[in-house]
């Protein structure tokens, strides 16, 4: 228990993907303008990381580990997991278009998130068992929704500040970005 | 050596075809429309319309959410051909410019009070509707300099907003900022123009501004029939059928003038 | 009932009541009264008399335009000039009668007095303060017969009388509690009669010894506690004296009668004593002309419709040249350009400011202190709101409550930044307000709203 705990916390705040291991950087500065969409953004990633982390894991140890090729890893992951998110898709938009229209435009966006492809090989290096990926994707995840929610906060407060015209726009918001993650520093050596 | 390519194509293959499988059983159908028109669609997904992408506009436009036009890569063929599609229209605007109509700086119109609010012309609105005493008045503290986003309007010294035409592209985020409403968007072929919104007797607006149309109907007489007309003391332009330049220099008090008279300011300048 | 309450926020700002110890005096006719058709909030009077007319003082020359309004009445005998627009307090031209005194000053047959209000119809006492063009002379100028003619739901079991006088500089409640405290208190009395109320409380700032003293000695004998509180502005403001004095605390968007509370002014007591007991209607008010500029500050008497001009010279004329005229106290009120402008029914005070007391501040960008926070009697957050409002996100500064905000100024006076921030919320209002009225247009005709 102690271990799912300290591993739970750790995916989330310590080695949080976006401030510290810097994956997924491109959601996190394109949608974070609102605080809405960072939502809507968050909640698809925490769906589509869970799933494909789960999915990556089983063909991890069917298929790589007992066919000896795990190099082939990358290749594979992208595969499947965009093949994945297309089924997903289509499926959510026939049978759930609620959630379909909640998750809208992010879904096909995340397919080629390397926040996605990154948690889903950190789980093959730490040759983690399969229970334990799905955990830990989707603490993960968590962490990514709850950076890009507290970025679209801030961004949506940076709207209003006033900002040299040199740094208006993307700049300030890289500063910001970095600020945040000086700030998520401070968790290093929690749970763990 | 042969294994990994195996297990590939075989991962490949089923995923093509369990993704082919759900499309085929489960997919929605797309709507027809939404489709020919992202046909049409220049595909380059710049984003200048202000959409996510070429394939969100298209989705927008079949959903009458968005008109045609926006999309600053299109060709009129096509642009025409989704129009055609949509059963709109494109209208063939003409070019639009932005005029203050208003002459009245810190020269030639009076204040009735010295203001040192907040420096905006909306939040001045508030006490006594503004400090001029024309109620039709530039006020000359640049809210519309500072909504317009192509720098296109320069506060003069003497407190007063001029529009630079070429540098204006006749948007009307200033027409909607002027509390006032004294900005008004005119087509570009126009020649001349009245920079005065005050309606009132000749007499009352000489009392409070020196540069002001004092309906002397001098241009109407000079000009032909119906191309100008009078609103109280006011000239006014008949935009579909403007004067002739010429007739400019008939005015006293050169309210009726050229907006090609503006000092020109160029781009280097704007941007400091 | 010997517990006050401290509200929340407030500032303490330098007393200068200049005037306090100057008694009320009465003013000389003047050639000109210029009477504003609207002086009070709701719909304009409608004017019953034509240009040339003869008037009487006293008599009624505009009737009410609607449920809420108020008529008004002549200030003097004399003879109607013009009627036409003519500069308001804030700057924005009303329709005013221009009447020519003739000198006289001859009375119109006065209403017959209630001298048995005890036993007299309520109703009939209502309508008569309806009659006498009686409003609210605090500062909002809400009409009084409106105010003490609560919807049948509400039930009112609290009827406050204000005499905070929290406004620096401004005495002419205090005046008139030390000198008129009898008929304050007959005045109110008569108020809480047509409610049908048994309690009232009369709210008094400690710097006002002298008026606690008196009004504590006249209400010995009647069912009205004198409630001596700290100094605190804007502890005059309905909500914050109800709060002060009860603990109730009126919802967002409410009125005091949602509390079961009616706050009247001191000097609008005076007006209802006027108007039921003697019949007088409300033509004449007290104003303090104060101000370091001027020669002898005082209060006065003023006839409805005296310029500032007259006023001024009233008070002696000016010693200096000032650089600024408020209409009101320097906290809340208008800062006016002309001297042509006319006392109304709500014109408590003018102010002149020397130019050594005025500082114009730069303003700068918000510092994020916060004191602003903590002075906001209303709880809000200025300086969050003023950046929304600078970046025109008037929806956003909506959501975050700028309506409630009473315009007491408290956050501009506290900004160490010098902001502009009660200007801002003011902006923010009117912005609001002119949007809702366009949606409201624009509904009934089935258009989209913008």
């Amino acid at each position: 228990m102690g271990e799912i705990i300290s591993l739970v916390v750790g995916a989330i705040l310590v080695n949080n993907f976006v401030l510290s291991r810097i994956l997924g950087i491109c959601p996190f500065l394109g949608v974070s303008k609102k605080t809405s969409t960072a939502l809507g953004m968050g909640g698809a990633v925490i769906f589509v990381m869970t799933l494909s982390g789960f999915v990556t894991s089983v063909i991890n140890h069917l298929i790589l580990i007992p066919y000896n090729i795990v190099y082939l890893q990358t290749i594979i992951f992208i595969l499947v997991i965009a093949g994945l998110v297309q089924v997903v898709e289509i499926l959510l938009q026939r049978f759930s278009p609620k959630l379909y229209h909640a998750l809208g435009i992010y879904l096909p966006l995340i397919t080629t998130n390397c926040a996605v492809l990154g948690s889903a090989i950190i789980c093959t290096k730490e040759n983690s068992s399969i229970i334990t990926s799905v955990i830990f994707c989707f603490a993960s995840a968590i962490g990514f929704a709850l950076a890009l929610l507290i970025f679209s906060s801030l961004r949506e407060k940076l709207d209003l500040a006033k900002v040299p015209e040199s740094f208006k726009g993307t700049p300030i918001a890289l500063v910001t970005a970095g600020l945040l993650a000086m700030a998520f520093m401070g968790f290093a050596g929690l749970a763990g | 050596m042969f294994t990994p390519i195996l297990i590939l194509t075989a991962i490949g293959l089923f995923i093509a075809f369990a993704v082919a499988i759900i499309v085929r059983y489960f997919g929605m159908p797309e709507d027809p429309l939404k489709q020919q028109i992202t046909d049409l669609m220049p595909g380059a997904n710049c984003g200048g319309c202000g959409f996510a992408g070429c394939g969100a506009y298209a989705t927008a436009m079949a959903e009458g959410k968005a008109k045609p036009g926006k999309c600053p890569s299109m060709n009129s063929e096509n642009a025409a051909k989704i129009a055609e599609l949509l059963g709109v229209t494109v209208e063939k605007s003409e070019p639009m410019v932005a005029i203050v109509c208003c002459s009245g700086d810190d020269n030639t119109a009076s204040r009735n009070a010295f203001y040192n609010g907040v420096n905006n012309c909306r939040d001045a609105m508030q006490i006594d509707a503004g400090t001029k005493s024309c109620s039709y008045g530039c006020l000359g503290l640049g809210s519309c300099a500072n909504a317009c986003p192509f720098h296109a309007i320069e506060m003069t010294p003497q407190h007063l907003a001029v529009v630079h035409p070429e540098l204006c592209t006749g948007c009307g985020k200033c027409v909607d900022t002027c509390p006032k409403n004294i900005i008004k968007l005119v087509p570009r072929s126009a020649k001349i123009h009245v920079f005065c919104s005050s309606p009132l007797r000749g007499a009352e607006k000489r009392k409070v501004c020196k540069s002001g149309c004092i309906g002397c109907q001098k241009c109407k007489k000079a000009a032909e029939e119906g191309q100008i007309e009078m609103n109280g003391s006011l000239a006014v332009i008949n935009y579909e059928n403007p004067p002739a330049a010429e007739i400019a220099s008939q005015c006293p008090t050169h309210v009726l003038r050229s907006n090609e008279t503006t000092p020109k300011k160029s781009k280097e300048e704007t941007n400091e | 009932m010997n517990k006050s309450y401290q509200f929340y926020g407030g500032v303490h700002p330098a007393q200068q009541k200049l005037a306090r110890k100057s008694a009320i005096a009465v003013a000389p006719l003047f050639p000109f009264y210029t009477v504003p058709l609207s002086m009070h909030i709701g719909a304009p009077a409608k004017p019953i008399v034509k240009i040339g007319d003869k008037v009487l003082r006293g008599q009624m020359i505009a009737e009410a335009g609607g449920f809420v309004s108020a008529p008004v009445h002549s200030p003097t005998s004399g003879t109607i000039k013009d009627i036409k627009p003519c500069l308001g307090v804030t700057g924005v031209k009303t329709p005013c009668f221009i009447i020519e005194s003739d000198g006289e000053d001859k009375e119109y047959e006065r209403m017959k007095p209630f001298s048995d209000w005890q036993e007299a119809d309520p109703k009939k006492i209502l309508s008569r303060i309806a009659e006498a063009g009686v409003v609210g002379m605090g500062g909002a100028a809400f009409p009084t017969a409106v105010k003490l003619s609560p919807p049948p739901g509400k039930k009112i079991d609290t009827l406050i009388l204000n005499g905070i006088e929290c406004e620096p500089c401004l005495t002419d409640d205090h005046r008139l509690m030390l000198e008129k405290a009898k008929e304050i208190l007959i005045g109110i009395q008569i108020s809480a009669r047509i409610l049908g109320v048994k309690t009232i409380i009369l709210g008094i700032e400690k710097n006002k010894p002298d008026a606690v003293e008196v009004m504590t000695e006249q209400a010995k004998d009647l069912p009205i506690t004198v409630f001596p509180l700290n100094v605190r502005y804007p502890q005059g403001a309905e909500k914050q004296l109800i709060f002060a004095l009860t603990k109730r605390k009126v919802p967002t968007g409410g009125l005091p009668m949602d509390v079961g509370c009616v706050v009247q002014n001191v000097a609008s007591a005076f007006a209802v004593y006027n108007a039921v007991y003697k019949g007088i209607p409300l033509y004449e008010r007290v104003t303090t002309i104060t101000g370091t500029p001027l020669v002898s500050p005082g209060n006065w008497h003023l006839r409805i419709g005296t310029s500032f001009a007259d006023a001024i010279r009233l008070a002696g004329g000016v010693k200096e040249d000032p650089a600024k005229i408020i209409s009101g106290g320097p906290m809340m009120g208008f800062s006016v350009y002309s001297l042509e402008i006319p006392i109304t029914k709500n014109s408590s005070g003018i102010l002149l400011m020397s130019p050594s007391e005025i500082t114009q501040f730069q303003s700068k960008s918000c510092i994020h202190c916060g004191r602003c926070n903590d002075v906001c009697p209303m709880q809000l957050m200025p300086g969050i709101l003023s950046t929304q409002i600078e970046n025109e996100c008037f929806d956003l500064s909506e959501n975050w409550n700028v309506l409630n905000c009473l315009d007491c100024g408290c956050c501009s006076y506290i900004c160490p930044a010098g902001r502009p921030l009660v200007q801002h919320m003011r902006r923010a209002k009117a912005e609001i307000m002119a949007k809702r009225k366009e949606a409201k247009k624009d509904t009934p005709k089935g258009k989209a709203s913008k």
